[in-house]
C-alpha cells in the first residue's frame, strides 16, 4: 500500500464516518434551530432506529426476502425505522418538551436528559444488554480505486445519506412547510401572528430530525454489524460536537461539522499517535468555539433573534 | 398513651424474636458489569454463580444461600461502590469483578473487610501481586497469556512483525505491555506498530488502514469482545492480508455471532476446556436454566468459583474469611474448567492454548507448552 492509496483510503474512511455524524447532527441542529433546546434524547432515538432496523431486517431475512428483493427490503427497513422513530420523536416532544416550552431553558434541558435516560433504560429492558447482530446484508465486495477499497455497502450508505441531506435542504428552502419552519426558527411570536401553526411546525421538526437519526442508526447497524442499547452515547457526543462546530441551528453547518469531525478523527489517527484521537476532536471544537463562538456557519444570536 | 408504648414495645420484641429465629443465610455477592458495554459478560458471570448455587443444593449449617448481584460497570468507582454495598449487606464471599480496572480498586474494601474474593475473569497480573490473602483468581494471568502468544508467533506462525492494538484500559494495555516485554526479550518478533482505539467506538478504519500500510505478519487485537467483533468485520472490508490474533476477553460466542464470516481464521488464546461429563452436565443445566443457545466463556469460571466457594464453606464449616481462604488454598478442587489448585498468591496453575475460528466455531489449534498441534 503506497502513500497515495493510503491517503485515499483514509479519505474514504473519513467521508463515511463524517456522513453518519452529519446525519445525526442534523437532528440536533434542527431541533435547536426551532425551539433552542438540545435534544439529549436524540442519541436514544438514533439507537431506537437501529433496533427497529435489526428487528425488521431479521424478519425479512428469515424468509429470504432480502436476497430476492434487495431494494424493496431496504426501503421497508429504512421506512419502518424512520416512521417509528418519527412517531417516537413527536411523542417525546409532546410528553417532555411541549409542557415546558414557556418555562426556563434549564427545565427543558433537564427534561431532555431525563427522557434520554428513560429511553435508554427502556431499550435495555426490552432489547437486552448485549450486542445484537445485524444480518450481514453487505459483504466485503467493493470497488478498488487506486488502492483504496470502497465496499458496496459504504457506497450505498453514503449515497443515501447525501440524498437525505439534499432532500432536507430542498424541503426547508422550497416548500411552504420548510418556509414555516424557517420563520418559526427566526421569530416564533411573529410567525404565530402571521398565521403559522407553531405546534404543527415543531411537531414536523420532531418528526424529520429523529427520522434522520433513525436512518443513521440503521446505517451504523448495517455497516458495523451490531447494535446495543447504549451505542447512542458515543455517536451523540460526536454528532453534538459536529452540530456545535458547524454552528448549531444551521443545517449546512451540521453537514460540514459532521464531515470535519469525521475527518479530524480519521486523519489524526492516521498520521499522529492514535491514543490522542478523541482529545483532538474536542480540542478543535474548543478552539473553534473560542475563535468563533457561534460555530462555522452559525449566525450570532443578535442577528436572528429580535 | 401507655397502651401505645406497650404495643410498640411488644412489636419491637417480636421483631427481635423474629431475627433470632430467622433463617441462617449465607450471602454470596457477585460483582460484574450488569450495565454498559460489557454487560453480556457480566450477566454470564451472575448466571454462572446462580447456577452453581442451584446445582450445589443444600449447604450444611445454613438454611439458605442467597446471591446478591452487584454492578461493577467495568468502572473503578462504580465497582468500589458496589463492593461496599455488598459488604454492608453482609456477604461473606464476592465473586468478581470482570474488568481488571474494576477489580483492582474493589479489592481494597473487600480485603480490608476480610472477605474472600474470587475473580472469574480479571487477568491483569498486578491483582495477585499485592499480597492479599483473600484474593483468588480463576483464569490464567496476562503474563502467561502474553508468553503463550509470543511462543505461538515465534514457533508456529514464524512471524517477524506484529502490530498491537489496545483500548488503553488496565487489562488491554497491560496485556500489550506484556507482549512487548516478551517480544523484546526474545528479539525475534518486532513490534511494527502500537495503535490505540477508544472503547465504545464503532469505527476503527483509520487505525486499521494505518496498519494495512505497514502490513505486519500478525495484528494483535487487545480489546474487549464488542470492539473486536466490529473491528474484524472492518478488517475484511479493508482486505487486510495480515493474520489476526486476539485474547481471552474476545473468546465469547458473541464474537462469532456478530463477527460472522469475518472471524474465520482468527487465532485466540484461552485456557483449554477439559472434556469431562461434569462440563457437559453444566452446559446442559445452564442452557436449560437460562434458555441460552450458547454459554459465555466466563460463566464456566464463575460457576467453578461459586462451586468451590460453597464446597470450601462446607469443608471448613465456616464462611469466616481467614478459615475460608485457608480451606480454598489448601485443597485441590475439580471444576468444569479443570483442576483448581491455588498457589500462595491465589493464582491457579492453568495455561492457555491457541484456538482458531473454523466454520464459525472455536477449535483447539496449538499448545504452547508442548509446541504441538491439537
Amino acid at each position: 500500500m503506497d502513500t497515495s492509496s493510503f491517503i485515499l483510503q483514509q479519505i474514504v474512511n473519513a467521508i463515511f464516518l463524517g456522513s453518519i455524524y452529519a446525519l445525526i447532527a442534523l437532528g440536533y441542529t434542527m431541533v435547536y434551530g426551532i425551539i433552542e433546546l438540545i435534544n439529549f434524547a436524540h442519541g436514544e432515538l438514533f439507537t431506537a432506529g437501529a433496533f427497529i432496523g435489526v428487528i425488521v431486517l431479521t424478519g425479512l431475512q428469515s424468509f429470504g426476502f432480502v436476497e430476492s428483493h434487495f431494494v424493496i427490503s431496504m426501503f421497508i427497513v429504512f421506512g419502518l425505522a424512520m416512521a417509528y422513530v418519527a412517531v417516537l420523536g413527536v411523542a417525546v416532544e409532546h410528553v417532555a418538551y411541549k409542557p415546558l416550552r414557556d418555562s426556563s431553558r434549564l427545565a427543558a434541558l433537564l427534561s431532555a436528559l431525563g427522557m434520554s435516560i428513560f429511553l435508554s433504560n427502556g431499550m435495555m429492558l426490552s432489547q437486552g444488554v448485549s450486542d445484537r447482530a445485524y444480518p450481514p446484508v453487505f459483504g466485503v465486495e467493493g470497488i478498488n480505486i487506486g488502492g483504496a477499497i470502497i465496499t458496496n455497502g459504504q457506497i450505498f450508505i453514503v449515497l443515501l445519506a447525501v440524498a437525505m441531506m439534499i432532500a432536507l435542504q430542498l424541503f426547508v428552502h422550497r416548500t411552504r412547510l420548510g418556509k414555516a419552519m424557517r420563520a418559526t426558527a427566526q421569530n416564533r411570536t411573529m410567525a404565530r401572528m402571521l398565521g403559522i401553526d407553531i405546534d404543527q411546525t415543531i411537531r414536523i421538526t420532531f418528526m424529520i430530525g429523529p427520522a434522520l437519526g433513525a436512518a443513521a442508526g440503521v446505517m451504523v447497524g448495517l455497516h458495523y454489524g451490531a447494535v446495543r442499547f447504549d451505542m447512542g452515547f458515543i455517536f451523540m457526543i460526536k454528532a453534538f460536537a459536529a452540530a456545535i462546530l458547524g454552528g448549531i441551528g444551521s443545517i449546512p453547518g451540521a453537514m460540514i461539522g459532521g464531515l470535519i469531525i469525521g475527518g479530524i478523527e480519521v486523519f489524526w489517527a492516521a498520521f499522529l499517535p492514535s491514543a490522542w484521537k478523541d482529545v483532538t476532536t474536542f480540542t478543535v471544537l474548543i478552539l473553534v468555539l473560542y475563535l468563533k463562538p457561534s460555530g462555522l456557519l452559525g449566525e450570532s444570536e443578535s442577528e436572528v433573534r429580535v | 398513651m401507655k397502651r401505645v408504648v406497650v404495643i410498640v414495645m411488644c412489636l419491637m420484641l417480636l421483631l427481635c424474636v423474629n431475627s433470632l429465629v430467622a433463617a441462617k443465610t449465607l450471602k454470596i455477592g457477585t460483582l460484574s458489569p450488569l450495565t454498559g458495554p460489557y454487560a453480556q459478560d457480566g450477566t454470564d458471570i451472575k448466571q454462572g454463580v446462580l447456577t452453581a448455587v442451584e446445582v450445589f443444593g443444600k449447604l450444611e449449617g445454613y438454611d439458605k444461600v442467597e446471591v446478591i448481584p452487584g454492578d461493577s460497570a467495568c468502572d473503578g468507582g462504580k465497582a468500589t461502590m458496589a463492593a461496599n454495598k455488598l459488604i454492608n449487606s453482609g456477604v461473606k464471599i464476592v465473586i468478581g469483578a470482570y474488568c481488571s480496572s474494576a477489580t483492582e480498586p474493589a479489592q481494597i474494601p473487600l480485603m480490608e473487610a476480610k472477605i474472600v474474593q474470587i475473580t472469574p475473569a480479571s487477568t491483569n497480573e498486578r491483582l495477585s501481586a499485592k499480597g492479599y490473602k483473600y484474593f483468588f483468581r480463576m483464569p490464567p494471568r496476562d503474563d502467561v497469556q502474553a508468553w503463550s502468544t509470543i511462543e505461538f508467533l515465534e514457533k508456529k506462525l514464524k512471524a517477524k512483525t506484529i502490530a498491537l492494538i489496545d483500548d488503553k484500559q488496565t487489562y488491554t494495555a497491560g496485556l500489550t505491555e506484556n507482549i512487548k516485554k516478551f517480544a523484546e526479550k526474545n528479539n525475534i518478533v518486532k513490534i511494527a506498530a502500537h495503535e490505540h482505539i477508544t472503547a465504545g467506538d464503532s469505527d476503527f478504519t483509520a487505525v486499521l488502514t494505518k496498519i494495512k500500510k505497514i502490513n505486519p505478519d500478525v495484528v494483535y487485537m487487545s480489546v474487549y469482545q464488542p470492539e473486536a467483533s466490529k473491528m474484524i468485520r472492518q478488517v475484511r472490508k479493508l482486505d487486510m492480508k495480515s493474520a489476526f490474533m486476539s485474547e481471552d476477553a474476545v473468546f465469547h460466542p458473541k464474537f462469532l455471532e456478530v463477527g460472522g464470516e469475518a472471524t474465520e481464521g482468527v487465532y485466540l488464546t484461552f485456557a483449554k476446556a477439559p472434556d469431562t461429563p461434569e462440563r457437559k452436565a453444566f452446559e446442559e443445566t445452564y442452557k436449560k436454566k437460562w434458555k441460552a443457545d450458547s454459554i459465555g466463556s466466563y460463566a464456566f469460571y464463575a460457576y467453578d468459583a461459586g462451586m468451590i466457594a460453597l464446597a470450601a464453606v462446607k469443608k471448613g464449616g465456616t464462611a469466616e474469611g481467614d478459615a475460608l481462604q485457608k480451606a480454598l488454598r489448601e485443597n485441590t478442587w475439580q471444576g468444569v474448567t479443570g483442576e483448581i489448585k491455588f498457589d500462595d498468591k491465589g493464582d491457579r496453575k492453568l495455561a492457555h492454548i491457541v484456538w482458531i475460528v473454523k466454520d464459525n466455531k472455536y477449535v483447539p489449534y496449538w499448545d504452547p507448552l508442548t509446541g504441538k498441534d491439537l
